[in-house]
Protein backbone atom coordinates (compact mmCIF):
# COMPACT_ATOMS: atom_id res chain seq x y z
CA UNK A 1 0.00 0.00 0.00
CA UNK A 2 2.67 2.46 1.00
CA UNK A 3 5.73 1.03 -0.62
CA UNK A 4 6.69 -0.60 -3.84
CA UNK A 5 6.80 -3.99 -2.14
CA UNK A 6 3.27 -3.67 -0.81
CA UNK A 7 2.04 -2.47 -4.17
CA UNK A 8 3.67 -5.21 -6.16
CA UNK A 9 2.92 -8.29 -4.09
CA UNK A 10 -0.80 -8.09 -3.27
CA UNK A 11 -1.72 -6.11 -6.38
CA UNK A 12 -0.11 -8.78 -8.54
CA UNK A 13 -1.83 -11.59 -6.64
CA UNK A 14 -5.22 -9.89 -6.83
CA UNK A 15 -4.89 -9.20 -10.55
CA UNK A 16 -3.98 -12.83 -11.23
CA UNK A 17 -6.85 -14.10 -9.08
CA UNK A 18 -9.38 -11.82 -10.82
CA UNK A 19 -8.10 -13.04 -14.17
CA UNK A 20 -8.50 -16.69 -13.13
CA UNK A 21 -11.92 -15.94 -11.72
CA UNK A 22 -13.05 -14.38 -15.00
CA UNK A 23 -11.80 -17.46 -16.87
CA UNK A 24 -13.80 -19.74 -14.56
CA UNK A 25 -16.94 -17.62 -14.92
CA UNK A 26 -16.63 -17.29 -18.70
CA UNK A 27 -15.97 -21.00 -19.05
CA UNK A 28 -19.06 -21.75 -17.03
CA UNK A 29 -21.10 -19.24 -19.03
CA UNK A 30 -20.20 -21.04 -22.24
CA UNK A 31 -20.77 -24.55 -20.86
CA UNK A 32 -23.89 -23.92 -18.83
CA UNK A 33 -25.53 -20.47 -19.12
CA UNK A 34 -28.48 -21.47 -16.91
CA UNK A 35 -26.16 -21.28 -13.85
CA UNK A 36 -26.32 -17.50 -13.85
CA UNK A 37 -28.78 -16.26 -11.29
CA UNK A 38 -28.76 -14.70 -7.85
CA UNK A 39 -29.30 -18.09 -6.20
CA UNK A 40 -25.93 -19.32 -7.42
CA UNK A 41 -24.22 -16.22 -6.01
CA UNK A 42 -25.89 -16.81 -2.65
CA UNK A 43 -24.83 -20.46 -2.63
CA UNK A 44 -21.25 -19.57 -3.51
CA UNK A 45 -21.03 -16.99 -0.74
CA UNK A 46 -22.66 -19.40 1.73
CA UNK A 47 -19.99 -22.04 1.05
CA UNK A 48 -17.36 -19.28 1.02
CA UNK A 49 -18.18 -18.22 4.58
CA UNK A 50 -16.94 -21.50 6.02
CA UNK A 51 -13.83 -21.70 3.85
CA UNK A 52 -13.07 -17.99 4.39
CA UNK A 53 -13.02 -18.32 8.19
CA UNK A 54 -10.86 -21.44 8.10
CA UNK A 55 -8.60 -20.02 5.36
CA UNK A 56 -8.02 -16.86 7.41
CA UNK A 57 -6.74 -18.85 10.39
CA UNK A 58 -4.64 -21.05 8.13
CA UNK A 59 -3.17 -17.99 6.40
CA UNK A 60 -2.22 -16.31 9.68
CA UNK A 61 -0.53 -19.44 11.02
CA UNK A 62 1.51 -19.83 7.83
CA UNK A 63 2.34 -16.10 7.71
CA UNK A 64 3.97 -16.30 11.16
CA UNK A 65 6.58 -18.73 9.82
CA UNK A 66 8.48 -21.37 11.74
CA UNK A 67 7.15 -23.86 9.15
CA UNK A 68 3.73 -23.11 10.65
CA UNK A 69 0.76 -24.93 9.19
CA UNK A 70 -2.57 -26.05 10.63
CA UNK A 71 -3.69 -29.32 9.05
CA UNK A 72 -6.21 -29.94 11.84
CA UNK A 73 -8.68 -27.22 10.76
CA UNK A 74 -11.14 -29.67 9.18
CA UNK A 75 -11.23 -31.82 12.30
CA UNK A 76 -11.57 -28.71 14.46
CA UNK A 77 -14.61 -27.52 12.45
CA UNK A 78 -16.32 -30.93 12.78
CA UNK A 79 -15.49 -31.47 16.45
CA UNK A 80 -16.43 -27.97 17.64
CA UNK A 81 -19.80 -28.21 15.82
CA UNK A 82 -20.42 -31.62 17.43
CA UNK A 83 -19.30 -30.45 20.88
CA UNK A 84 -21.73 -27.53 20.61
CA UNK A 85 -24.68 -29.76 19.62
CA UNK A 86 -23.91 -32.41 22.24
CA UNK A 87 -23.66 -29.65 24.83
CA UNK A 88 -27.17 -28.46 23.93
CA UNK A 89 -28.42 -32.06 24.10
CA UNK A 90 -26.93 -32.44 27.56
CA UNK A 91 -28.89 -29.47 28.81
CA UNK A 92 -26.70 -26.49 27.98
CA UNK A 93 -28.77 -23.33 27.38
CA UNK A 94 -28.95 -23.00 23.55
CA UNK A 95 -28.09 -19.29 23.87
CA UNK A 96 -24.54 -20.38 24.67
CA UNK A 97 -24.17 -22.45 21.48
CA UNK A 98 -22.08 -19.81 19.59
CA UNK A 99 -19.79 -19.31 22.58
CA UNK A 100 -19.31 -23.04 23.09
CA UNK A 101 -18.46 -23.70 19.42
CA UNK A 102 -15.90 -20.90 19.22
CA UNK A 103 -14.42 -21.71 22.63
CA UNK A 104 -14.13 -25.42 21.78
CA UNK A 105 -12.35 -24.48 18.55
CA UNK A 106 -10.01 -22.12 20.41
CA UNK A 107 -9.11 -24.85 22.89
CA UNK A 108 -8.41 -27.37 20.14
CA UNK A 109 -6.25 -24.72 18.48
CA UNK A 110 -4.49 -24.00 21.76
CA UNK A 111 -3.63 -27.71 22.01
CA UNK A 112 -1.96 -27.42 18.59
CA UNK A 113 -0.11 -24.34 19.80
CA UNK A 114 1.11 -26.20 22.87
CA UNK A 115 2.32 -29.19 20.82
CA UNK A 116 4.21 -26.86 18.48
CA UNK A 117 5.60 -24.42 21.07
CA UNK A 118 5.78 -26.33 24.31
CA UNK A 119 6.78 -29.73 22.98
CA UNK A 120 8.61 -28.32 19.93
CA UNK A 121 6.93 -30.76 17.53
CA UNK A 122 7.07 -30.06 13.82
CA UNK A 123 3.79 -28.22 13.02
CA UNK A 124 3.16 -30.38 9.97
CA UNK A 125 3.30 -33.59 11.99
CA UNK A 126 1.68 -32.25 15.15
CA UNK A 127 -1.39 -30.88 13.35
CA UNK A 128 -1.61 -33.94 11.10
CA UNK A 129 -1.85 -35.97 14.30
CA UNK A 130 -4.49 -33.72 15.86
CA UNK A 131 -6.39 -33.71 12.55
CA UNK A 132 -6.94 -37.45 12.91
CA UNK A 133 -7.63 -37.12 16.65
CA UNK A 134 -10.21 -34.34 16.21
CA UNK A 135 -12.05 -35.72 13.17
CA UNK A 136 -11.89 -39.25 14.60
CA UNK A 137 -13.33 -38.09 17.92
CA UNK A 138 -16.16 -36.24 16.14
CA UNK A 139 -17.10 -39.46 14.31
CA UNK A 140 -16.64 -41.69 17.36
CA UNK A 141 -18.80 -39.77 19.82
CA UNK A 142 -21.68 -39.44 17.34
CA UNK A 143 -21.36 -42.84 15.68
CA UNK A 144 -21.34 -40.90 12.43
CA UNK A 145 -24.89 -39.60 12.88
CA UNK A 146 -25.89 -35.98 12.30
CA UNK A 147 -26.92 -34.16 15.49
CA UNK A 148 -30.22 -32.33 15.10
CA UNK A 149 -31.71 -29.69 17.38
CA UNK A 150 -30.25 -26.38 16.26
CA UNK A 151 -32.35 -23.57 17.81
CA UNK A 152 -34.55 -21.75 15.31
CA UNK A 153 -33.14 -18.30 16.05
CA UNK A 154 -29.74 -19.56 14.96
CA UNK A 155 -31.19 -20.91 11.70
CA UNK A 156 -32.71 -17.50 11.11
CA UNK A 157 -29.22 -15.99 11.21
CA UNK A 158 -27.54 -18.82 9.32
CA UNK A 159 -30.04 -18.94 6.46
CA UNK A 160 -30.80 -15.24 6.28
CA UNK A 161 -30.04 -13.46 3.02
CA UNK A 162 -29.72 -9.71 2.54
CA UNK A 163 -29.60 -8.47 -1.08
CA UNK A 164 -28.52 -11.90 -2.23
CA UNK A 165 -25.69 -12.03 0.30
CA UNK A 166 -25.92 -14.58 3.12
CA UNK A 167 -26.07 -12.93 6.54
CA UNK A 168 -23.20 -15.01 8.06
CA UNK A 169 -20.97 -13.84 5.20
CA UNK A 170 -21.87 -10.21 5.93
CA UNK A 171 -21.74 -10.40 9.71
CA UNK A 172 -18.87 -12.82 10.29
CA UNK A 173 -16.58 -13.46 7.31
CA UNK A 174 -16.24 -9.85 6.12
CA UNK A 175 -15.70 -8.33 9.60
CA UNK A 176 -13.11 -11.00 10.46
CA UNK A 177 -11.12 -10.31 7.29
CA UNK A 178 -11.39 -6.53 7.71
CA UNK A 179 -10.18 -6.77 11.30
CA UNK A 180 -7.32 -9.13 10.40
CA UNK A 181 -6.24 -6.87 7.55
CA UNK A 182 -6.28 -3.83 9.82
CA UNK A 183 -4.30 -5.59 12.54
CA UNK A 184 -1.69 -6.88 10.08
CA UNK A 185 -1.15 -3.56 8.32
CA UNK A 186 -1.37 -0.93 10.99
CA UNK A 187 -0.48 -2.39 14.36
CA UNK A 188 2.71 -3.46 16.07
CA UNK A 189 1.32 -7.01 16.31
CA UNK A 190 1.09 -7.17 12.52
CA UNK A 191 4.70 -6.07 12.14
CA UNK A 192 5.77 -8.74 14.64
CA UNK A 193 3.98 -11.46 12.68
CA UNK A 194 5.70 -10.41 9.46
CA UNK A 195 9.09 -10.08 11.19
CA UNK A 196 8.97 -13.49 12.87
CA UNK A 197 7.59 -15.08 9.72
CA UNK A 198 10.52 -13.90 7.68
CA UNK A 199 13.39 -14.25 10.14
CA UNK A 200 12.54 -15.81 13.47
CA UNK A 201 16.07 -15.50 14.89
CA UNK A 202 16.24 -11.76 14.39
CA UNK A 203 12.70 -11.36 15.73
CA UNK A 204 13.79 -13.11 18.91
CA UNK A 205 16.95 -10.97 19.13
CA UNK A 206 14.91 -7.74 19.10
CA UNK A 207 12.68 -9.10 21.84
CA UNK A 208 9.47 -10.04 20.01
CA UNK A 209 7.57 -12.63 22.09
CA UNK A 210 7.69 -15.15 19.23
CA UNK A 211 6.36 -18.14 21.19
CA UNK A 212 3.42 -16.23 22.64
CA UNK A 213 2.43 -14.78 19.25
CA UNK A 214 2.60 -18.24 17.67
CA UNK A 215 0.51 -19.82 20.42
CA UNK A 216 -2.13 -17.10 20.05
CA UNK A 217 -2.26 -17.59 16.27
CA UNK A 218 -2.79 -21.37 16.56
CA UNK A 219 -5.54 -20.70 19.11
CA UNK A 220 -7.04 -18.08 16.78
CA UNK A 221 -6.98 -20.52 13.87
CA UNK A 222 -8.87 -22.96 16.10
CA UNK A 223 -11.38 -20.27 17.17
CA UNK A 224 -12.04 -19.34 13.53
CA UNK A 225 -12.54 -23.03 12.70
CA UNK A 226 -14.98 -23.17 15.63
CA UNK A 227 -16.82 -20.16 14.17
CA UNK A 228 -16.94 -22.00 10.82
CA UNK A 229 -18.45 -24.98 12.65
CA UNK A 230 -21.09 -22.65 14.08
CA UNK A 231 -21.88 -21.32 10.59
CA UNK A 232 -22.32 -24.91 9.36
CA UNK A 233 -24.80 -25.57 12.19
CA UNK A 234 -26.75 -22.41 11.55
CA UNK A 235 -26.90 -23.07 7.83
CA UNK A 236 -27.48 -26.82 7.63
CA UNK A 237 -29.59 -27.12 10.78
CA UNK A 238 -27.66 -30.04 12.20
CA UNK A 239 -24.20 -30.91 13.41
CA UNK A 240 -22.51 -33.27 10.94
CA UNK A 241 -19.42 -35.09 12.20
CA UNK A 242 -17.75 -34.92 8.77
CA UNK A 243 -18.60 -31.32 7.89
CA UNK A 244 -14.95 -30.27 7.98
CA UNK A 245 -13.88 -32.84 5.42
CA UNK A 246 -11.22 -31.61 2.96
CA UNK A 247 -11.11 -28.17 4.58
CA UNK A 248 -7.39 -28.58 5.39
CA UNK A 249 -6.64 -29.03 1.70
CA UNK A 250 -8.95 -26.23 0.59
CA UNK A 251 -7.81 -23.72 3.22
CA UNK A 252 -4.19 -24.46 2.42
CA UNK A 253 -4.87 -23.96 -1.28
CA UNK A 254 -6.71 -20.71 -0.54
CA UNK A 255 -3.82 -19.38 1.56
CA UNK A 256 -1.20 -20.32 -1.05
CA UNK A 257 -3.31 -19.12 -3.96
CA UNK A 258 -3.91 -15.89 -2.04
CA UNK A 259 -0.18 -15.13 -2.11
CA UNK A 260 0.91 -16.19 1.35
CA UNK A 261 4.39 -17.68 1.12
CA UNK A 262 4.62 -21.18 2.60
CA UNK A 263 7.86 -20.09 4.30
CA UNK A 264 6.07 -17.21 6.06
CA UNK A 265 6.53 -13.45 6.24
CA UNK A 266 5.04 -12.67 2.84
CA UNK A 267 1.43 -12.14 1.74
CA UNK A 268 -1.78 -10.66 3.07
CA UNK A 269 -5.36 -11.60 3.92
CA UNK A 270 -6.94 -9.74 0.98
CA UNK A 271 -5.46 -12.31 -1.39
CA UNK A 272 -6.78 -15.16 0.75
CA UNK A 273 -10.27 -13.65 0.58
CA UNK A 274 -10.14 -13.44 -3.22
CA UNK A 275 -8.71 -16.96 -3.45
CA UNK A 276 -11.55 -18.34 -1.32
CA UNK A 277 -14.13 -16.83 -3.69
CA UNK A 278 -12.26 -18.23 -6.69
CA UNK A 279 -12.00 -21.71 -5.20
CA UNK A 280 -15.65 -21.88 -4.22
CA UNK A 281 -16.76 -20.55 -7.61
CA UNK A 282 -14.66 -23.21 -9.28
CA UNK A 283 -16.09 -25.93 -7.06
CA UNK A 284 -19.66 -24.77 -7.57
CA UNK A 285 -19.08 -24.64 -11.31
CA UNK A 286 -17.76 -28.20 -11.33
CA UNK A 287 -20.79 -29.27 -9.31
CA UNK A 288 -23.15 -27.60 -11.78
CA UNK A 289 -21.41 -29.38 -14.63
CA UNK A 290 -22.13 -32.65 -12.82
CA UNK A 291 -18.50 -33.47 -12.24
CA UNK A 292 -18.06 -35.98 -9.44
CA UNK A 293 -16.98 -34.55 -6.06
CA UNK A 294 -14.09 -36.98 -6.07
CA UNK A 295 -12.70 -35.11 -9.03
CA UNK A 296 -13.22 -31.77 -7.30
CA UNK A 297 -10.83 -32.72 -4.51
CA UNK A 298 -8.32 -33.87 -7.09
CA UNK A 299 -8.61 -30.60 -8.97
CA UNK A 300 -8.12 -28.51 -5.81
CA UNK A 301 -5.09 -30.66 -4.93
CA UNK A 302 -3.67 -30.15 -8.39
CA UNK A 303 -4.21 -26.42 -8.03
CA UNK A 304 -2.26 -26.43 -4.73
CA UNK A 305 0.72 -28.14 -6.35
CA UNK A 306 0.54 -25.71 -9.25
CA UNK A 307 0.53 -22.67 -6.95
CA UNK A 308 3.51 -23.93 -4.97
CA UNK A 309 5.36 -24.57 -8.21
CA UNK A 310 4.53 -21.09 -9.54
CA UNK A 311 5.77 -19.55 -6.30
CA UNK A 312 9.05 -21.47 -6.50
CA UNK A 313 9.55 -20.59 -10.15
CA UNK A 314 8.78 -16.90 -9.68
CA UNK A 315 11.31 -16.71 -6.85
CA UNK A 316 13.99 -18.36 -8.94
CA UNK A 317 13.11 -16.06 -11.80
CA UNK A 318 13.46 -12.96 -9.60
CA UNK A 319 16.84 -13.84 -8.09
CA UNK B 1 40.45 11.65 31.68
CA UNK B 2 36.78 10.93 32.32
CA UNK B 3 35.62 7.94 34.35
CA UNK B 4 35.11 4.86 32.18
CA UNK B 5 31.58 3.84 31.18
CA UNK B 6 32.25 0.18 31.82
CA UNK B 7 34.95 -1.61 33.76
CA UNK B 8 35.53 -5.35 33.36
CA UNK B 9 37.44 -6.82 36.30
CA UNK B 10 39.20 -10.14 36.21
CA UNK B 11 36.69 -11.64 33.78
CA UNK B 12 37.03 -15.37 33.14
CA UNK B 13 34.92 -17.87 31.23
CA UNK B 14 35.16 -21.64 31.26
CA UNK B 15 33.20 -24.06 29.12
CA UNK B 16 33.62 -27.31 31.01
CA UNK B 17 37.35 -28.03 31.10
CA UNK B 18 38.09 -25.44 28.43
CA UNK B 19 39.19 -22.01 29.61
CA UNK B 20 38.00 -19.59 26.94
CA UNK B 21 38.88 -16.46 28.85
CA UNK B 22 40.98 -15.71 31.96
CA UNK B 23 41.78 -12.63 34.05
CA UNK B 24 40.65 -9.98 31.61
CA UNK B 25 40.72 -6.40 32.94
CA UNK B 26 39.41 -3.77 30.59
CA UNK B 27 38.03 -0.24 30.67
CA UNK B 28 35.63 1.06 28.07
CA UNK B 29 35.23 4.83 27.82
CA UNK B 30 32.50 6.95 26.31
CA UNK B 31 33.40 8.72 23.08
CA UNK B 32 36.15 6.27 22.33
CA UNK B 33 36.49 3.50 19.77
CA UNK B 34 38.13 0.47 21.31
CA UNK B 35 39.30 -2.25 18.94
CA UNK B 36 39.65 -5.86 20.01
CA UNK B 37 42.20 -7.79 17.99
CA UNK B 38 43.36 -11.36 18.10
CA UNK B 39 43.51 -14.60 16.21
CA UNK B 40 40.53 -16.91 15.86
CA UNK B 41 39.83 -18.48 19.22
CA UNK B 42 41.72 -15.77 21.12
CA UNK B 43 38.66 -14.97 23.21
CA UNK B 44 37.37 -11.73 21.67
CA UNK B 45 34.02 -13.17 20.73
CA UNK B 46 33.56 -14.78 24.12
CA UNK B 47 34.37 -11.45 25.74
CA UNK B 48 31.82 -9.45 23.75
CA UNK B 49 29.21 -12.15 24.35
CA UNK B 50 29.74 -11.58 28.07
CA UNK B 51 29.36 -7.81 27.56
CA UNK B 52 26.23 -8.39 25.48
CA UNK B 53 24.67 -10.61 28.13
CA UNK B 54 24.67 -13.71 25.92
CA UNK B 55 27.03 -15.62 28.25
CA UNK B 56 27.37 -15.12 32.01
CA UNK B 57 31.03 -14.86 33.06
CA UNK B 58 32.49 -17.68 35.22
CA UNK B 59 34.66 -15.24 37.18
CA UNK B 60 35.01 -11.51 37.69
CA UNK B 61 32.55 -8.66 37.48
CA UNK B 62 31.28 -5.94 35.19
CA UNK B 63 30.86 -2.45 36.59
CA UNK B 64 28.85 0.18 34.73
CA UNK B 65 29.42 3.74 35.93
CA UNK B 66 30.45 2.50 39.36
CA UNK B 67 27.58 0.02 39.80
CA UNK B 68 28.27 -3.72 39.56
CA UNK B 69 25.88 -5.41 37.12
CA UNK B 70 25.13 -9.01 36.24
CA UNK B 71 23.40 -9.83 32.97
CA UNK B 72 21.20 -12.88 32.64
CA UNK B 73 20.12 -12.19 29.07
CA UNK B 74 20.78 -9.80 26.18
CA UNK B 75 17.72 -7.89 27.40
CA UNK B 76 19.46 -7.05 30.69
CA UNK B 77 22.46 -5.75 28.78
CA UNK B 78 20.20 -3.68 26.53
CA UNK B 79 18.50 -2.21 29.59
CA UNK B 80 21.94 -1.07 30.80
CA UNK B 81 22.54 0.72 27.50
CA UNK B 82 24.61 -1.92 25.72
CA UNK B 83 23.62 -2.68 22.13
CA UNK B 84 25.31 -5.36 20.09
CA UNK B 85 25.34 -5.35 16.32
CA UNK B 86 25.93 -8.96 15.34
CA UNK B 87 27.42 -9.98 12.05
CA UNK B 88 24.07 -11.15 10.74
CA UNK B 89 22.57 -7.81 11.88
CA UNK B 90 19.20 -9.19 12.97
CA UNK B 91 17.19 -7.23 10.41
CA UNK B 92 13.94 -8.31 8.78
CA UNK B 93 14.34 -7.89 5.05
CA UNK B 94 10.60 -7.89 4.40
CA UNK B 95 10.02 -4.81 6.58
CA UNK B 96 10.94 -1.19 5.92
CA UNK B 97 13.90 0.64 7.43
CA UNK B 98 11.69 2.54 9.86
CA UNK B 99 9.90 -0.65 10.88
CA UNK B 100 13.21 -2.39 11.49
CA UNK B 101 14.62 0.45 13.57
CA UNK B 102 11.54 0.33 15.80
CA UNK B 103 10.88 -3.42 15.63
CA UNK B 104 9.91 -4.76 19.04
CA UNK B 105 9.54 -1.25 20.51
CA UNK B 106 7.22 0.52 18.09
CA UNK B 107 5.75 3.92 18.81
CA UNK B 108 2.06 3.27 19.15
CA UNK B 109 -1.22 4.72 20.20
CA UNK B 110 -3.45 2.31 21.98
CA UNK B 111 -7.09 2.17 20.85
CA UNK B 112 -9.15 -0.41 22.79
CA UNK B 113 -5.86 -1.99 23.83
CA UNK B 114 -4.78 -2.48 20.22
CA UNK B 115 -1.34 -1.00 19.51
CA UNK B 116 -1.81 1.04 16.34
CA UNK B 117 1.46 2.25 14.79
CA UNK B 118 2.41 5.91 14.72
CA UNK B 119 3.96 5.63 11.27
CA UNK B 120 4.47 9.34 10.71
CA UNK B 121 6.37 9.83 13.95
CA UNK B 122 8.55 6.73 13.50
CA UNK B 123 9.34 7.82 9.97
CA UNK B 124 10.45 11.26 11.12
CA UNK B 125 12.61 9.89 13.93
CA UNK B 126 14.37 7.49 11.58
CA UNK B 127 14.75 10.22 8.97
CA UNK B 128 16.49 12.35 11.60
CA UNK B 129 18.80 9.56 12.72
CA UNK B 130 19.75 8.68 9.14
CA UNK B 131 20.54 12.34 8.41
CA UNK B 132 22.59 12.65 11.58
CA UNK B 133 24.60 9.59 10.61
CA UNK B 134 24.89 10.94 7.08
CA UNK B 135 23.94 7.48 5.88
CA UNK B 136 22.80 8.47 2.37
CA UNK B 137 19.47 6.68 2.63
CA UNK B 138 16.68 8.88 1.36
CA UNK B 139 13.55 6.85 2.08
CA UNK B 140 12.98 5.29 5.52
CA UNK B 141 10.01 3.42 4.04
CA UNK B 142 12.21 1.41 1.65
CA UNK B 143 12.37 -2.32 2.43
CA UNK B 144 15.63 -3.41 4.04
CA UNK B 145 15.87 -6.21 1.46
CA UNK B 146 16.70 -3.59 -1.19
CA UNK B 147 19.67 -2.10 0.71
CA UNK B 148 23.40 -2.74 0.29
CA UNK B 149 25.51 -4.29 3.05
CA UNK B 150 26.82 -0.92 4.23
CA UNK B 151 23.35 0.62 4.30
CA UNK B 152 22.16 -2.33 6.38
CA UNK B 153 24.96 -1.62 8.85
CA UNK B 154 23.68 1.95 9.00
CA UNK B 155 20.16 0.68 9.77
CA UNK B 156 21.53 -1.58 12.51
CA UNK B 157 23.46 1.39 13.97
CA UNK B 158 20.27 3.51 13.81
CA UNK B 159 18.56 0.77 15.77
CA UNK B 160 21.25 0.90 18.43
CA UNK B 161 21.03 4.70 18.63
CA UNK B 162 17.25 4.57 18.85
CA UNK B 163 17.62 2.34 21.91
CA UNK B 164 19.71 5.13 23.46
CA UNK B 165 22.64 2.75 23.59
CA UNK B 166 25.69 4.14 25.34
CA UNK B 167 27.94 1.27 24.38
CA UNK B 168 27.68 -0.16 20.87
CA UNK B 169 29.49 -3.42 20.18
CA UNK B 170 30.22 -4.14 16.52
CA UNK B 171 31.30 -7.63 15.52
CA UNK B 172 33.31 -7.41 12.29
CA UNK B 173 31.02 -4.83 10.72
CA UNK B 174 33.05 -4.64 7.51
CA UNK B 175 33.74 -8.34 6.99
CA UNK B 176 31.40 -8.76 4.03
CA UNK B 177 31.61 -5.27 2.52
CA UNK B 178 33.11 -3.75 -0.60
CA UNK B 179 35.80 -1.07 -0.24
CA UNK B 180 33.56 1.98 -0.64
CA UNK B 181 31.00 0.51 1.75
CA UNK B 182 33.74 -0.21 4.29
CA UNK B 183 34.76 3.47 4.21
CA UNK B 184 31.21 4.51 4.99
CA UNK B 185 30.85 2.11 7.89
CA UNK B 186 34.16 3.25 9.38
CA UNK B 187 32.98 6.84 9.10
CA UNK B 188 29.73 5.84 10.83
CA UNK B 189 31.75 4.27 13.62
CA UNK B 190 33.67 7.50 14.18
CA UNK B 191 30.45 9.52 14.17
CA UNK B 192 28.99 7.18 16.75
CA UNK B 193 31.94 7.89 19.06
CA UNK B 194 31.69 11.61 18.35
CA UNK B 195 28.09 11.47 19.63
CA UNK B 196 29.49 10.31 22.98
CA UNK B 197 28.88 6.59 22.56
CA UNK B 198 31.45 4.07 23.62
CA UNK B 199 32.23 1.74 20.72
CA UNK B 200 33.82 -1.70 20.89
CA UNK B 201 34.89 -3.00 17.52
CA UNK B 202 36.06 -6.46 16.56
CA UNK B 203 38.00 -6.66 13.35
CA UNK B 204 40.57 -8.78 11.59
CA UNK B 205 41.71 -5.97 9.39
CA UNK B 206 44.57 -4.17 11.14
CA UNK B 207 44.82 -1.18 8.80
CA UNK B 208 41.10 -0.60 9.29
CA UNK B 209 41.59 -0.68 13.03
CA UNK B 210 44.33 1.93 12.85
CA UNK B 211 42.05 4.12 10.80
CA UNK B 212 39.21 4.15 13.28
CA UNK B 213 40.29 3.05 16.77
CA UNK B 214 41.55 5.16 19.67
CA UNK B 215 42.74 2.21 21.68
CA UNK B 216 43.72 -1.30 20.71
CA UNK B 217 43.48 -4.36 22.92
CA UNK B 218 45.04 -7.63 21.82
CA UNK B 219 43.75 -11.00 22.94
CA UNK B 220 45.75 -14.19 22.72
CA UNK B 221 44.78 -17.63 23.98
CA UNK B 222 42.00 -16.31 26.19
CA UNK B 223 44.06 -13.56 27.78
CA UNK B 224 44.47 -9.88 27.22
CA UNK B 225 48.14 -9.62 26.28
CA UNK B 226 48.43 -5.96 25.39
CA UNK B 227 46.71 -2.61 25.41
CA UNK B 228 48.02 0.30 23.33
CA UNK B 229 46.86 3.72 22.28
CA UNK B 230 46.54 3.60 18.52
CA UNK B 231 48.67 6.71 18.21
CA UNK B 232 51.54 5.11 20.13
CA UNK B 233 51.90 1.87 18.29
CA UNK B 234 52.20 0.67 14.71
CA UNK B 235 51.09 -2.07 12.39
CA UNK B 236 54.17 -4.20 12.95
CA UNK B 237 54.01 -4.15 16.73
CA UNK B 238 50.33 -5.11 16.69
CA UNK B 239 50.98 -8.03 14.36
CA UNK B 240 53.77 -9.30 16.61
CA UNK B 241 51.43 -9.00 19.60
CA UNK B 242 48.76 -11.03 17.84
CA UNK B 243 51.12 -13.76 16.67
CA UNK B 244 52.95 -13.90 19.99
CA UNK B 245 56.34 -12.89 18.53
CA UNK B 246 56.47 -9.70 20.63
CA UNK B 247 58.90 -9.94 23.61
CA UNK B 248 56.19 -8.72 26.04
CA UNK B 249 53.87 -11.54 25.02
CA UNK B 250 56.68 -14.11 25.25
CA UNK B 251 57.57 -12.94 28.73
CA UNK B 252 53.91 -13.09 29.76
CA UNK B 253 53.42 -16.55 28.36
CA UNK B 254 56.56 -17.82 30.06
CA UNK B 255 55.38 -16.73 33.50
CA UNK B 256 52.04 -18.50 33.09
Amino acid sequence: MKTLRNLQGPALTLTLLCGLWLIVILGLLVLKPSVYNLGTVTTILQFSTILALVGLGQGLVILAGGSGIDLSVGGTVSLSAIVGMLGVKLGLPPVLLPVVCILAGAMLGALNGWLVNGLALLPFIATLGTFFVYSGTALAITGGAAQAGVPSWLLLWGRGVAMGIPVPFLTLAIPCFALAGLLLLSTAWGRWIYAMGFNERSARLVGIPVDRVRFILYSLSGALAGAAGLVSLAWLGSGRPNIGQNLELESLTAAMLGGIAITGGRGGVGGVFAAVLLLVTLKTGLLQLNINTVWQVGIVGGLLVFVLLADRLSQRWRS
Amino acid sequence: MTAPFLVARNIGKRFGALTALANVDLEIRSGEVLALLGDNGAGKSTFIKILAGAHPPSDGELVIEGNPVSFHSPKDAAASGIATIFQELALSENLSIAENVFLGRELKRSIFGIPFLKRQEMRQRVDGLLKELDAHISDPEAPVGSLSGGQRQAVAICRALNLNARLVIMDEPTAALAVAETRKVLALTRRLAARGCAVVLISHNISEVFEVADRIVVFRRGRKVAERLAAETDHEEVVSLITGAHPDVRALEKTN
